[in-house]
């Protein structure tokens, strides 16, 4: 059996977003939840600044504190090490969203896409969201992606959890996760971290990787390796 | 006859409105099961708000309530017996508040069948839960045993004995869910679980102190030299619970106050909620250091007055502190939730998370206002 992970080059991530965009549509994502994410930062003052984008996602870690304090086992392991939610057992406690290092768990506050609901139209001439949804027969929202219910509910209702799953609907079918294919820079490679010809372990060991808050043993299975700075200075033999 | 009639009348007006509020927080109860918990001002980086700190608050001190209880109940120590079931009918009412808050908390309560067909025995949230029901379950049955006049059977003093380890170990499984969160520093560790079982101490010795005072006034039935004697004994436990709960906040003032933890500089920098005063929290101030100086002055100390005001201060400052260690821990985004969210979060109840606190309290006043009324509470051993 498997055991996935990826791997991000920040050296070829551009920063374009896709992974988000395509995971929104991919898992049916409602607004205000982010399975695809980033962390941005500014460092140094003008005009020596620089900016940092690191992609973030579900760690799918391998000690998952989400795991291990869900209640009810309705955030549970795959064989392969995919981290996975089942809503139909949740009770909406929030427990691994508190207890979650990374803050990449969500809670639907109330019904999913709620805004295509409504009957209100944009403006004179238009449709409104619900009339766009009824036109092109889709559930809840138009851009509905019936796959996506094949190991989870499409949508998932009010009063749970919701997370990346390293779109572990696709792995099934041997296919990636959406944001990997997704990356016009291919920043991005997922694969079995167990077997030592994949791309994974090849990276991971030609280059240092580093893990979000690794220091507190959560062992996570997204690594990040590279780093990309266009800025150069004048050597020189120090400052003074 | 003409102030039975007027009392008859208070109790029903007293019952009325409890009606109303219940009655309003079944409505809010219907509206968020329907709506959904955007109706709280929580978010996905305040996740656990009012009804949350109402919740633990209620939870512990219904463990104080038990833990005292089985000074009559477990350690046979009779001259505490006339008080024995009254204990454990409130502990039975402020449990059955604290279910009602953290019910509405839940996002989806009908799935909690699966807590039983599907239990993670790693989950500090299985185990409070667990003993909690197991908790309130033993408390209704020693009830009933005691209301059946069997105070000494082999079957009554095991609901006793059970009902007090339950007591024992379910503040300290409170606790553990915020000490077993590595990825916030500042809950992290065994301090919450010792801090949650003096609390639980603490709070159940107040109400316990508080109820039976007002009861006394309330009634006008007056105060016999042989509860008199027992109520000096519980202000000593009451006083004793105050310092231990000022010992353990002061070393974690002082501990928080000396480190350079970032996570704890921040965290340090907004657990002032309701203010401070010299650096110190207010309600530390006013539910911690001034009802242990006043009740500690020997002229005021068993002062009926000063009793009903300390122990009142110290019900609502441990509200206060519970809310405060709650809020103060989730004021900041974790990863990218920054991106979305402000640097510090603020925070205060909307008008659902407050009728659901209403909710639980208005629960519990009915249920110790019809026990006091049909339940025959102070009845002790024949």
């Amino acid at each position: 059996m498997p055991r996935y992970a990826m791997v991000i080059d920040l050296q070829r991530c551009v920063g374009c977003s896709a992974c988000s965009i395509s995971c929104r549509s991919e898992n049916n994502v409602p607004d205000g939840i982010y399975w695809s994410n980033k962390i941005t930062e500014t460092s140094g003052t003008f005009p020596n600044v620089r900016y940092h984008y690191i992609p973030t996602l579900c760690n799918h870690c391998e000690n998952a504190p989400c795991v291990r304090g869900c209640p009810t086992g309705a955030m549970h392991k795959l064989e392969n090490g995919i981290t996975m939610h089942n809503p139909k057992k949740c009770i909406g406690c929030k427990y691994c969203e508190f207890n979650c290092p990374y803050g990449v768990i969500y809670f639907n506050w109330t019904y999913p896409h709620k805004s295509w609901k409504n009957n209100e139209k944009v403006l004179e001439g238009t449709a409104s969201p619900k009339e766009e949804v009824a036109k092109v027969g889709g559930k809840t929202i138009p851009y509905y992606n019936p796959e996506r219910e094949d190991t989870l509910s499409g949508i998932r209702p009010k009063g749970v959890v919701e997370k990346c799953t390293f779109c572990d609907h696709l792995v099934k079918r041997g296919k990636l996760p959406r944001c990997v294919d997704a990356c016009p820079a291919d920043a991005r490679v997922f694969g079995d971290i167990d077997d030592p010809n994949s791309k994974v372990r090849q990276l991971l060991g030609k280059f240092r990787p580093f893990r979000l808050r690794e220091q507190i043993g959560t062992d996570p299975h997204v690594f990040y390796i590279r780093d990309f700075n266009p800025a150069n200075y004048q050597p020189s033999k120090g400052g003074i | 006859m003409n102030q039975s009639k007027a009392s008859n009348g208070l109790f029903f007006t007293w019952l009325g409105l409890l009606g109303i509020a219940i009655l309003i927080g079944l409505f809010a109860a219907f509206k968020i099961l329907t709506e959904g918990h955007h109706l709280f001002n929580a978010n996905d980086v305040l996740i656990w708000s009012l009804p949350l700190g109402a919740y633990i608050y209620l939870a512990l001190t219904s463990s104080g309530l038990t833990l005292l209880a089985a000074i009559p109940l477990v350690f046979g120590i009779k001259r505490y017996e006339p008080i024995a079931k009254r204990l454990i009918f409130l502990a039975i009412a402020a449990l059955l508040g604290g279910f009602i808050s953290i019910g509405l908390e839940l996002g989806n309560v009908f799935h909690m069948v699966y807590i039983i067909f599907s239990p993670n025995l790693s989950s500090p949230i299985w185990w409070m839960g667990a003993i909690y029901s197991l908790e309130l379950i033993v408390l209704i049955f020693k009830f009933q045993r005691i209301h059946a006049g069997d105070w000494t059977s082999t079957t009554s003093k095991t609901l006793g004995k059970i009902s007090f380890l339950c007591a024992l170990i379910a503040p300290l499984m409170i606790g553990s869910v915020f000490g077993l969160t590595e990825s916030r520093v500042t809950y992290f560790g065994p301090v919450m679980s010792i801090y949650c079982l003096f609390m639980a101490i603490l709070s159940g010795s107040a109400l316990c102190l508080f109820y039976n005072l007002v009861h006394a006034q309330v009634t006008g039935n007056g105060i016999s030299d042989e509860k008199d004697s027992l109520f000096r004994e519980l202000t000593r436990i009451f006083t004793g619970a105050l310092s231990a709960v000022i010992i353990l906040t002061l070393i974690k003032f002082f501990i928080e106050g000396s480190t350079v933890i970032p996570e704890v500089l921040n965290y340090h920098k907004y657990a002032q909620a309701f203010g401070s005063v010299a650096g110190m929290n207010t309600e530390i101030i006013l539910g911690l250091f001034l009802p242990f100086i006043l009740i500690s002055m020997p002229g005021l100390r068993y002062k009926q007055s000063t009793r009903i005001f300390t122990s009142a201060l110290v019900l609502l400052g441990t509200l206060a502190m519970h809310m405060e260690i709650l809020l103060a821990g989730q004021s900041r985004p974790v990863g990218p939730k920054a991106e979305q969210f402000p640097d510090v979060i603020s925070y205060f109840p909307s008008i659902w998370e407050w009728i659901v606190f209403t909710l639980s309290i208005a629960v519990m006043l009915l249920l110790f206002s019809l026990g006091e009324r049909f339940l025959k509470l102070e009845s002790k051993p024949a």
